[in-house]
C-alpha cells in the first residue's frame, strides 16, 4: 500500500503555484472541477497558462478574476447558456490577456502527443486557415517563444511534405507541457485508481500529459472494488498524484450519472459578467466568503436535487432542459 | 408515400432551416453533429429518411441513437443507444481517417468561396469582438467530404472576405505568403471536398466545385433572388436558381415540436392565433 494520496481542496489548490500552466477534465460545461478552480480564484492565484483541448465555463471564471495570463485552446462559452466568453472577449479587448488559437483536433493531438511522451503531433487539419497565420502567433509576437519557457514551444507550429508516403502538406503541433492537470471525476480509488462514467472526452491523454494529476472525485471508494473490473477504469493509479473526495465539485457543469449542468446558474454567469464590476458582483456573491461547503449551502437542496441524475437515465429528468 | 406541405402560417424560419438542414443528410452516411439546431436536423433525418445514419458526437459518441435530445454534446443524453461510447481521440480520429460524410456547423461570417470566421470581428490583433474561437469547425471542415453551414442572414455577415478563416472553404490561404489557392491543391491526400451548402435564413446556397464560388440555389418562401444578392457584400451568383426552398412537411413539424425539441430549447413553436 502506498502512503496516502488524500488531500483537501485547499492544499490541491496550493499545489498549482502562480505561473503554472493547468489543464483541466471535461468537455465545455460538464465536468469541470469548479470547487477547485474557485479555490484558486479565493487564493487570488496569478500568471496562470491555462492549455485546454477546449474552454467553457471554468475558462471564464479563471480569466474573469485575472489569475490566467495565456490560454492555448479552440473555444470557450457556455453552449446554450451563453453564446460566446464574455469575460476573455473583454480581457481580449483590454490585451490583459494573450490567447493562442489552436484547432480543437490540433489541441486534442498535441495532448494525445504528450501523453505518449512524443514532442509533436502531426495531422492534416485546419491546413489554409489563419489559424496558421504567421502574423498571428500570439506567443511569438509577445516575444516568448525564445525557448526560456519551459511550458512554450519555439514554434507555433511547422510545416513538412509527407517523406514517407506522399499524402502532402502536413503539420506539426507541439506537445503541451503541462504542470499540472485537474480532473472532475464519478469515482476515484484510494490508490488513486479513475473510473468515468459516460463520454470520457480527453481526460485519460489529459491526465497522462501533466506532470502532477490531481483527480477530484465524487466518492472516494475501495481500490479493491474498482480492481474488480479493471476494464471500466481509464486511469491508473501512477497517473494519479493527489485525491480529493469533494461530493457536486463540478457544479455549475454537469456529470454524466451524477448531476447535470446547472443551465440557470451558467446563463446568470453569463448574463451578470460582461463588465468587470459585473464579475467581481459575482465573485463576491459566489466565490469569496464561502468554502465549498458553504457554497452548496447557499445553492440549497431544493436545486441539487432537481439537478441530481437519476441513476437509470444518467441525467435528470427533473432539470427542465434549456435552463428555463 | 405523399408529402403533405405545411402552409407558410404553419411553421417559422428556425423550422424552414431545420427541415433544409435534414435533407442534406442521406441514408448510412456518417454525420457529424454540433450543438444547437443541427442536431435536431440530423435526429430528424434519423427519424425520417435516413434512419440508418450515424451520427457523431465531439464529445466522443460513435454510432449515436439518443432516444431524446441532448442539450449539448457532452451531455449524459448522447451516448444512450451508441455503438461506442469514447472521447475526443475516437470523434477526431474517425474525421481524419475520412469516414464522415456530412458535417454541420455555424459561423458569425462567410465570403463567396465558403471561408467561415467564428474566432473574432474586426482584426485578429485587435478585435472589435472576440467569438468562441474555432472548436471543431475547421477540422469538420477538413476532413468531412461534405460540409454544411446553418446561419443567420445578414448583410454583414456575407462578406468578399471574411475578417479571420477559421474554417477552410474552397479557395483558401497558403502559407507563409497566404496567397489564395483551391483548398485541393493543400490538402494532399485528405483532399475530399468542401462545403457543399450554406443555409441561411434567406436562402440556400451551394458551391461551384471548380470556381469554388457560391451561388444561390434555392430562395425561401417571400424572397426573392434579387433582394438575396442585396443582402450580400459579394457580387453574389444568381444564374442558377432553382425555384423556392421547399417548405417543411407537417409530419417533419410534428417530429421537431412533438418528439425532438418540445421545450422550444432550440426551436421556437410558431405561436398560434
Amino acid at each position: 500500500m502506498s502512503t496516502s494520496k488524500r488531500i483537501t481542496l485547499q492544499q490541491a489548490a496550493e499545489v498549482i503555484g502562480n505561473g503554472s500552466s493547468l489543464t483541466f477534465s471535461g468537455f465545455t460545461i460538464w465536468r469541470r472541477p469548479f470547487a477547485l478552480v474557485y479555490e484558486l480564484i479565493r487564493q487570488k492565484r496569478k500568471g496562470l497558462h491555462l492549455i485546454e483541448v477546449n474552454g467553457g465555463p471554468q475558462t471564464e471564471f479563471l480569466v474573469g478574476a485575472g489569475c490566467v495570463d495565456i490560454w492555448e485552446s479552440c473555444w470557450v462559452g457556455h453552449e446554450l447558456y451563453g453564446k460566446y466568453g464574455a469575460n476573455l472577449s473583454r480581457k481580449v479587448a483590454e490585451k490583459a490577456i494573450i490567447v493562442e488559437d489552436y484547432s480543437h483536433a490540433e489541441m486534442l493531438f498535441r495532448f494525445a502527443a504528450a501523453s505518449s511522451g512524443a514532442a509533436y503531433a502531426v495531422t492534416q487539419t485546419s491546413l489554409g486557415t489563419d489559424i496558421h497565420n504567421p502574423e498571428y502567433d500570439m506567443l511569438g509576437r509577445a516575444g516568448l517563444r525564445d525557448g526560456s519557457n519551459p511550458h512554450i514551444a519555439r514554434h507555433k507550429y511547422r510545416f513538412t511534405d509527407d517523406p514517407f508516403f506522399d499524402a502532402g502538406a502536413q503539420v506539426l503541433v507541439p506537445a503541451v507541457k503541462v504542470d499540472v492537470a485537474v480532473m472532475c471525476v464519478q469515482q476515484v480509488g484510494e490508490e488513486g485508481t479513475v473510473r468515468l462514467s459516460g463520454q470520457y472526452y480527453s481526460d485519460p491523454e489529459a491526465a497522462r500529459a501533466a506532470d502532477i494529476t490531481i483527480v477530484i472525485a465524487e466518492e472516494i471508494v475501495p481500490e479493491e472494488y474498482l480492481r474488480r473490473e479493471a476494464d471500466r477504469n481509464a486511469i491508473p493509479t501512477f497517473d494519479v498524484d493527489y485525491i480529493v473526495e469533494c461530493p457536486f465539485a463540478g457544479h455549475p457543469t454537469g456529470m454524466f450519472g451524477r448531476y447535470d449542468v446547472d443551465g440557470a446558474f451558467l446563463k446568470d454567469f453569463y448574463g451578470r459578467t460582461r463588465t468587470q464590476e459585473g464579475f467581481d458582483d459575482f465573485a463576491r456573491e459566489w466565490i469569496f466568503g464561502l468554502d465549498h461547503h458553504g457554497y452548496l449551502e447557499k445553492l440549497g437542496w431544493p436545486r441539487m436535487m432537481r439537478l441530481k441524475a437519476n441513476t437509470a437515465l444518467n441525467y435528470s429528468p427533473r432539470e427542465p432542459k434549456g435552463g428555463k | 408515400m405523399e408529402r403533405e406541405y405545411a402552409k407558410p402560417e404553419e411553421y417559422g424560419l428556425a423550422d424552414l432551416l431545420c427541415c433544409a438542414a435534414s435533407r442534406e443528410v442521406a441514408d448510412n452516411e456518417v454525420v457529424f453533429a454540433g450543438t444547437g439546431l443541427p442536431m435536431v436536423a440530423i435526429m430528424l433525418a434519423q427519424k425520417t429518411h435516413a434512419p440508418n445514419l450515424k451520427l457523431i458526437f465531439e464529445a466522443g459518441t460513435l454510432d449515436g441513437r439518443p432516444p431524446e435530445l441532448p442539450t449539448s454534446v457532452g451531455d449524459a443524453r448522447c451516448e444512450m443507444g451508441a455503438s461506442r461510447s469514447s472521447g475526443l481521440y475516437d470523434a477526431f480520429s474517425i474525421a481524419q481517417r475520412g469516414m464522415v460524410d456530412l458535417g454541420f456547423l455555424g459561423g458569425a461570417e462567410v465570403d463567396e468561396y465558403g471561408n467561415v470566421n467564428t474566432t473574432c470581428i474586426g482584426d485578429y490583433l485587435a478585435p472589435e469582438l472576440r467569438l468562441t474561437g474555432s472548436g471543431g469547425n475547421p477540422d469538420i471542415n477538413s476532413f468531412a467530404r461534405r460540409t454544411v453551414f446553418i446561419m443567420v442572414h445578414e448583410k454583414r455577415r456575407f462578406v468578399p472576405n471574411v475578417s479571420y478563416i477559421t474554417s477552410p472553404g474552397w479557395r483558401v490561404k497558403k502559407w507563409p505568403g497566404g496567397d489564395f489557392v483551391h483548398r485541393r491543391e493543400l490538402y494532399g491526400s485528405a483532399y475530399r471536398g468542401g462545403p457543399t451548402a450554406v443555409i441561411s435564413t434567406a436562402g440556400v446556397f451551394r458551391f461551384d466545385e471548380q470556381s469554388g464560388r457560391m451561388y444561390l440555389d434555392t430562395c425561401h418562401a417571400g424572397k426573392g433572388p434579387e433582394e438575396i444578392r442585396e443582402m450580400c457584400q459579394f457580387d453574389l451568383d444568381i444564374s442558377r436558381v432553382n425555384g423556392e426552398t421547399k417548405p417543411p412537411t407537417r409530419e417533419e413539424l410534428r417530429i421537431i415540436h412533438e418528439v425532438l425539441d418540445p421545450d422550444e430549447i432550440f426551436i421556437p413553436k410558431v405561436k398560434k392565433g
